[in-house]
């Protein structure tokens, strides 16, 4: 190795003196492996308030106002590990510093990788989704601790769901207006090319919009900004995926202001870290661009990542104690292979065109077109004409044995213990022999294998100007469109054997799914159940200016949002003849937001940031219609309640301290949410005033306010060159802020029941840890090696509670009165809300890289909970026993049959990976 | 020089992922395992030691009373401790849901002679045990681990005469009773072979409808549903679990009713019923309280109503050309006149009696029994005298009947054409059995049976119709019968 290009040794820099009246500091910064000059690196005067960037010839120049004497140089760029130089500033001198090298970071790609693009791709039922991936380039020690430590317990920076933060490529925002939350699965697989990302967190202004109230990324996918080079990656891992590879290549400019890029993944394996989780992605991007001349480029930009995953169940305490947290039901041996039900596939490629114009020197409009289309299906079983085949039904567990009416069943429950230990998974040679057997008789198939689709066709055009109005104002505005048609379906994809077909009826109450077509045999590859169309158009409209001064920073930004949204359905429900057919009523709302911010700079080493803001925005698609899949209704249709846009004020206060050794960020945040939908879907046993059976329902709570409140704490402190130390604290309160109106709405029940109130106020909202901290050590040694571990502690995380349970319907009965045997005291008990235990959970990483010749190989390798510590990340209460008697009943059983599902945090999983750089 | 380098590692890549294909695909064909498992069970069961035994003979092993005391707070359910199997054919279809857990077996796909029941703990098992499937019961299945698997034999309510193939029991101060089969029970001792047959229905007519009966697939042609059911539906939302319509078919001058029993569970349960008449086919079963005989449809695809009501006969249309209620005799009396009374072996032959049976006390009957005769065997033929059939469009006869000590002798109810009237040509007559209800074996010795109205409109000539008793040393019971009559047609 070459000692003299170690980047915190200073051998290789030239100093040149000169003399001359002013005091100017200028240089050069280089990528340590390709020797090209870098382009927009920071350059800071630590301590002091003075910085700026490398120009395209990686060149910078301090001239005026330089502070003299022993200073230090910090470099930063994205994706680069800092470097700080010591230098002495003699007055009246110019100090030039010639080819400072930044070395890419390998840690941070290879960690951003994983959170980014495997963790993510959940089920969205799951509560898996969180916000960290966007942290994940972040240079704050607090977000960073988010993105990779905190992220597999599911923890959500502020307690924030992923639709208050925007994902943009080249300035087109990513999120899905079906919920709001970008669909990372669309760009895994595609890392190396997902390098060039700008961040803005929180209420800070992001140049490209407006933005949520988590921030915004905006990743860069032009072609010219791509470093050239050639990266081969292979990975093996024992989380979601087993192998991957991955081959990309830039061109940088070439000949005629040209550029190139692309990127080829696969990832895949049999099963990750939960049984019968296969993983099959392939991930494809080009990007091609021409600078035309000086001031106008035009960029062509298309990724694909068709990915098909098999998904893991939630559990009950009950299966997991005779499981373990790897159980999934969704599997079944299929001639010796596992075979998994419940598969996820997303295939929605993006194609988009930007040009690039500078106006002027101070002003540049970026004007960006985008189309992505494609399907998302996730499968499963549908069991219209036999029982159920979860191999977890509470029917077939000894719970259930236990329970008995006349006393437990103590044979039953040894029966379901030996056949749920020894087998437990699904039985796909039953249900074969379910519709072989109805071939011989001619009855229509009793199981099917189908998917509930969504297609998507998005269409996109924007415009971005930013314009440095002078050395300290800087504007920016955008005006977006979108506009969005997705057909949503059901498909069945597998008959299972049979050749007698499925009946397009509803089983459960003998309702045609569409009248149009009544009585339809329906085969593989034919829509059925439901088959509707939804249209958005989202015009949205962004100023902003932002001021720059010595001592004070400032920034004001305002929105205007108008959407609508319209459902076509094109199946007649018979349970909703009139409101189901054709193009129903448009909804129409007008978002507006406004918020700003200031800093206030004591000094070069502490800071003072507070921003604020208020929004109101359109619920999302999922969160307007109360029972898309039958009918138009909206939202507050029912209860008279209406619907109206969502409302949300948040504050934020951070003291920054900034030191050579020391950099430290401290943040008090309030959010507080006002008159949110929520619409959730899920199969339901046993409501009240359901005959018994299954009914798909929808609950639709109306007009929630939720308040988040809490502080961040972040330090790190580089204790020697070669050693870091980090410390981070999250402590955070989220609970609901009133008492919410309930409905639930089926086909299976014509007329919504409508629950009044939920008491809600005050419970905890769910969705990982309230309280999160973390301790870490990072050594760097010169020898191109690292080491670094954490202890991370997690907190106060809650199971998803059950609202049904909280209206009060709970206590009354039939007739109307409260339960003749209702004690208070014990519905207290009942309903407390479940408080998962606090867990330590371990990681280290480490990594070392070698140059030979002109390529450079990597190597890192990562551990996740290497104490194995078994924890919960998360659940939810079961819309089972809506009542006093029914839950306490249950409670009171020897094993409780419809207790809360959970989801389980993996064990101990390794991540390595191998990288040739050339 | 990079670009070359580039196109090896690019092509490596390719390679090394056109190599992978072992993940899951989603392109899955019928499992080759289906039912492997099954058939080497029942290849055991037809190659191994397993004694097959008939469904009577299993039926036999449980005694519902065994102290005879008429209560049957003392059932013991029977637990099968060899190693048998029965093989029967489903006759019953959970598929509309109007059964539950529970699945019925005849010995035959068609005439069957005996049915049973089983219970299970398995919902929508008419997708494993369909309709025709020629099932085999391994009664006594060894477990690996050697834990006793026998079966029971039972009721699942004590005196109700369904006999039911339970995998446990339970008690109450009603008795004992059997219990469903487990899942690991149904799977070890259900075993299906690849035949399904049809099951043809076994055409009867409501009033010859008993218990042997239950669990049979049975047609009954000429019924609708009851004048005041009409705009109804199979169910009613008031009931919670069952809901009964009468059914009834057009008897001569009367109806003939059965019930009809429908799950609140059956997806049929809210189609209208329909007006018209026809023939319908359905399993009989008991009431849950075991109290009456009622009809159970597997689907009402089953029910074929499309024809025109039937309506009754007006009686004012109709002479008594025949009309014998026995009155004129004496008690003892040997029953002559117009009747001929042919002793073909023995030396018992038809007297006159008087009954004090309560279904119809105080009358004078005709009697045959080969009782105390010392007889090795008994033959005796009551014959009417002759009948034309040509005079008129419509004759219907009719008679009642009982039995005391009910064996195995025999009355059959024929019809010839050819007779000459001389006892000497009796037995070289052709005599056709006529569908007329003689009393059951089970049926109380006090009870009277109508046979309803036997249609002689298919014959022509002059007809002669017979009541033959066949009695032996070891089977002498008695028979009486009454109110024999012959209507015409004005």
């Amino acid at each position: 190795m070459k000692k003299n290009s170690f980047i915190f040794l200073i051998g290789l820099l030239t100093f040149c003196t000169a003399f001359a009246q002013q005091t100017v500091v200028k240089g050069s910064v280089k990528d340590l492996t390709s020797n090209l000059p870098l382009a927009e690196v920071t350059v800071t005067f630590e301590g002091a308030l003075l910085s700026t960037q490398t120009d395209a010839l990686g060149v910078f120049v301090f001239s005026s106002d330089v502070p003299l004497g022993d200073q230090t140089l910090n470099l930063t760029k994205q994706g680069y590990i800092v470097a700080r130089y010591p230098i002495v500033v003699n007055e009246g001198e110019t100090l030039e510093i010639q080819d400072m090298m930044l070395s890419l970071d390998d840690s941070d790609d290879d960690l951003f990788t994983i959170t980014l693009s495997d963790d993510e791709l959940n089920d969205d039922t799951s509560g898996a989704d969180n916000i960290s991936g966007l942290l994940s380039s972040s240079q704050d020690v607090f977000q960073r601790a988010a993105a990779f430590e905190f992220s597999p317990s599911f923890f959500r920076v502020r307690g924030l769901n992923t639709d208050n933060g925007n994902v943009l490529m080249n300035g087109i925002e990513m999120n899905k207006a079906f919920n709001g939350r970008p669909q990372w699965s669309n760009w895994g697989g595609l890392n190396d090319v997902l390098r060039n990302q700008e961040l803005t967190t929180g209420l800070a202004p992001s140049s490209y919009n407006f933005g949520g109230i988590l921030g915004t990324t905006n990743i860069n996918l032009r072609a010219s900004e791509y470093r050239s080079g050639s990266r081969i990656t292979y990975s093996s891992s024992n989380r979601s995926y087993t192998n991957r590879v991955m081959a990309t290549h830039a061109s940088g400019m070439v000949k005629g202001g040209w550029s190139y890029a692309f990127s080829l993944g696969r990832r895949w394996g049999n099963e990750g870290f939960q049984d019968g989780t296969f993983y099959d992605a392939n991930s494809f991007f080009v990007s091609v661009e021409k600078k035309i001349n000086d001031n106008h480029s035009l960029n062509f930009t298309g990724f694909y990542t068709p990915n098909r995953r098999g998904k893991s169940s939630p559990n009950t305490q009950e299966v997991y104690d005779l499981k373990d947290i790897k159980y999934n039901e969704y599997w079944g041996y299929h001639d010796g292979e596992k075979r998994n039900s419940r598969v996820r596939r997303i295939a929605e490629p993006v194609l988009m065109l930007n040009h690039y114009w500078d106006v002027t020197e101070k002003t540049s409009l970026n004007t960006n077109v985008a189309y992505q289309f494609g399907e998302l299906g996730n499968s499963r079983l549908d069991y219209a004409g036999g029982a159920n085949p979860s191999p977890a039904y509470y029917q077939g567990l000894p719970s259930y044995f236990l329970a008995d009416n006349d006393g437990p069943d103590l044979a039953g429950a040894y029966d379901a213990y030996q056949n749920f230990t020894e087998g437990g998974q699904l039985d796909w040679n039953r249900l074969y022999d379910a519709n072989l057997t109805n071939n011989i008789t001619g009855d229509y198939a009793a199981y099917v294998l189908y998917e509930d689709r969504s297609d998507d066709n998005q269409f996109t055009v924007n415009t971005i100007i930013n314009s440095d109005v002078s050395e300290n104002v800087t504007l920016n505005a955008a005006v977006n469109y979108k506009r969005l048609k997705s057909h949503n379906f059901a498909e069945i994809i597998d008959m299972l054997g049979s050749t007698t077909g499925y009946l397009n009826v509803d089983s459960f109450d003998q309702f045609q799914f569409d009248l149009q077509n009544p009585n339809q045999i329906v085969g593989e590859g034919d829509t059925f159940r439901y088959n509707y169309n939804l249209e958005a158009n989202i015009l949205s409209m962004f100023a902003q200016a932002q001021f720059k001064y010595n001592k004070v920073d400032f920034f004001l930004a305002v929105s205007n949002t108008r959407t609508n949204y319209q459902r076509e359905g094109l199946y007649q429900s018979e349970a909703y003849e009139d409101n189901s057919f054709g193009k129903g009523a448009k909804v129409e709302f007008t978002g507006i937001g406004a918020k700003g911010g200031f800093t206030y700079k004591f000094s070069g080493k502490h800071l003072l940031v507070a921003n604020g803001g208020y929004l109101t925005k359109a619920p999302t698609i999922r969160n307007t219609f109360s029972n898309s899949r039958d009918n138009h209704a909206i939202v507050g249709d029912q209860s008279g309640f209406g619907i109206t846009e969502e409302k949300i004020t948040s504050f934020d206060l951070n003291y920054v301290y900034r030191s050579p050794i020391v950099k430290a960020r401290l943040t008090g945040y309030f959010t507080k949410m006002q008159d949110a939908n929520e619409v959730s879907f899920y199969y339901a046993d046993g409501i009240s005033g359901v005959d018994s059976g299954t009914a798909f329902v929808q609950e639709i709570l109306e007009g929630i306010d939720k308040k988040h409140l809490g502080i961040e704490f972040g330090i790190e402190a580089q204790v020697t060159p070669t050693i870091k130390l980090t410390g981070v604290a999250s402590v955070g309160q989220y609970t609901y802020d009133n008492n919410p109106n309930l409905l639930l709405s089926s086909s299976d029940f014509v007329d919504g029941l409508d629950f009044g109130e939920a008491n809600l106020k005050d419970y905890k909202i769910a969705g990982g840890p309230q309280r999160a901290f973390s301790l870490g050590f990072e050594y760097r040694d010169p020898n191109y090696w690292w080491f670094g571990t954490t202890a991370n502690f997690m907190s106060n995380a809650y199971v998803d509670i059950s609202p049904l349970t909280r209206t009060e319907n709970f206590y009354l009965d039939t007739d109307g009165f409260p339960f003749p045997d209702y004690d208070p005291t014990l519905a207290k008990e009942l309903l407390r809300q479940e408080k998962f235990d606090s867990y330590m959970v371990w990681n280290a990483v480490g990594g070392k890289s070698w140059k030979i010749g002109d390529k450079y190989i990597s190597l890192f390798v990562s551990l996740n909970n290497i104490l194995n510590t078994q924890f919960k990340t998360g659940g939810f209460e079961q819309g089972r026993n809506a009542n006093y008697q029914s839950l306490k009943e249950d409670v009171n059983a020897p094993k409780r049959r419809f207790g809360p599902k959970y989801w389980f945090g993996r064990g101990t999983t390794y991540f390595l990976n191998l990288n040739l750089r050339f | 020089m990079k670009t070359i380098n580039f196109k090896n590692y690019l092509l490596a890549l390719l390679a090394s992922v056109a190599i992978v294909s072992c993940v899951q695909d989603d392109d899955f064909s019928v499992p080759e395992s289906v039912g492997t498992e099954e058939n080497r069970a029942l290849n055991e069961l037809l190659s191994g030691g397993v004694n097959l035994v008939s469904i009577s003979e299993l039926k036999a092993m449980y005694d519902s009373d065994p102290d005879g005391d008429g209560n049957n707070n003392d059932a013991i359910p029977f637990r099968v401790d060899t190693d048998i199997a029965i093989k029967g054919y489903v006759t019953s279809s959970d598929l509309t849901g109007n059964f539950y857990k529970e699945v019925y077996l005849q010995d035959s796909p068609e005439n069957p002679t005996t049915a049973i029941k089983v219970i299970l703990s398995q919902v929508d098992s008419y997708n494993r045990f369909n309709k025709g499937r020629e099932v085999y019961i391994r009664l006594n299945p060894t477990f690996e681990n050697g834990a006793p698997g026998g079966l029971y034999i039972g009721e699942e309510r004590t005196g109700n005469e369904v006999i039911t193939i339970g995998g446990g029991t339970e008690s109450d101060q009603y008795g004992t009773t059997v219990t469903s089969l487990s899942q690991n029970q149904m799977n070890a001792t259900l075993l299906r072979s690849e035949i399904t047959e049809e099951i043809v229905p076994l055409n009867v007519q409501f009033s010859q409808i008993s218990s042997v009966h239950i669990g049979m697939f049975v047609q009954i042609d000429n019924v609708e549903f009851e004048d005041n059911l009409d705009g109804l539906r199979y169910f009613d939302p008031s009931e919670d679990y069952d809901t009964q319509r009468t059914l009834q078919s057009c008897s001569g001058f009367s109806y003939s009713n059965m019930n009809i029993e429908t799950s609140s569970f059956a997806n049929f349960k809210n189609e209208m019923l329909p007006t018209g008449n026809g023939s319908i086919r359905g399993l009989v079963v008991k009431t849950y309280d075991g109290s009456s005989l009622v009809l159970a449809l597997n689907t009402t695809d089953d029910v074929d109503f499309n024809g025109e009501r039937c309506e009754l006969l007006n009686i004012d249309d109709f002479n008594l050309l025949f009309d014998e209620d026995f009155e004129a005799y004496s008690n003892f009396d040997e029953i002559s006149g117009d009747w001929t009374n042919y002793i073909e072996e023995g030396t018992r032959d038809w007297i006159a009696r008087t009954t004090t049976d309560t279904g119809n006390p105080g009358s004078r009957i005709a009697q045959i029994s080969a009782y105390n005769s010392g007889d090795v065997s008994t033959v005796s033929w009551l014959i009417t005298p002759a009948i034309d059939l040509d005079a008129q469009e419509f004759e219907f006869f009719d008679f009642e009947s009982s039995n005391s000590y009910s064996d195995g002798s025999e009355l059959e109810l024929l019809i010839s054409t050819d007779w000459d009237g001389t006892d000497a040509g009796v037995s070289s007559a052709t005599w056709t059995s006529l569908p007329g209800t003689i009393v059951p074996d089970d049926t109380y010795y006090k009870d009277w049976i109508y046979s309803g109205l036997v249609d002689l409109s298919p014959y022509s000539g002059t007809a002669h119709i017979a009541f033959k008793y066949t009695a032996n040393s070891g089977n002498t019971g008695t028979y009486e019968i009454d109110n024999v009559k012959v209507l015409v047609q004005n």
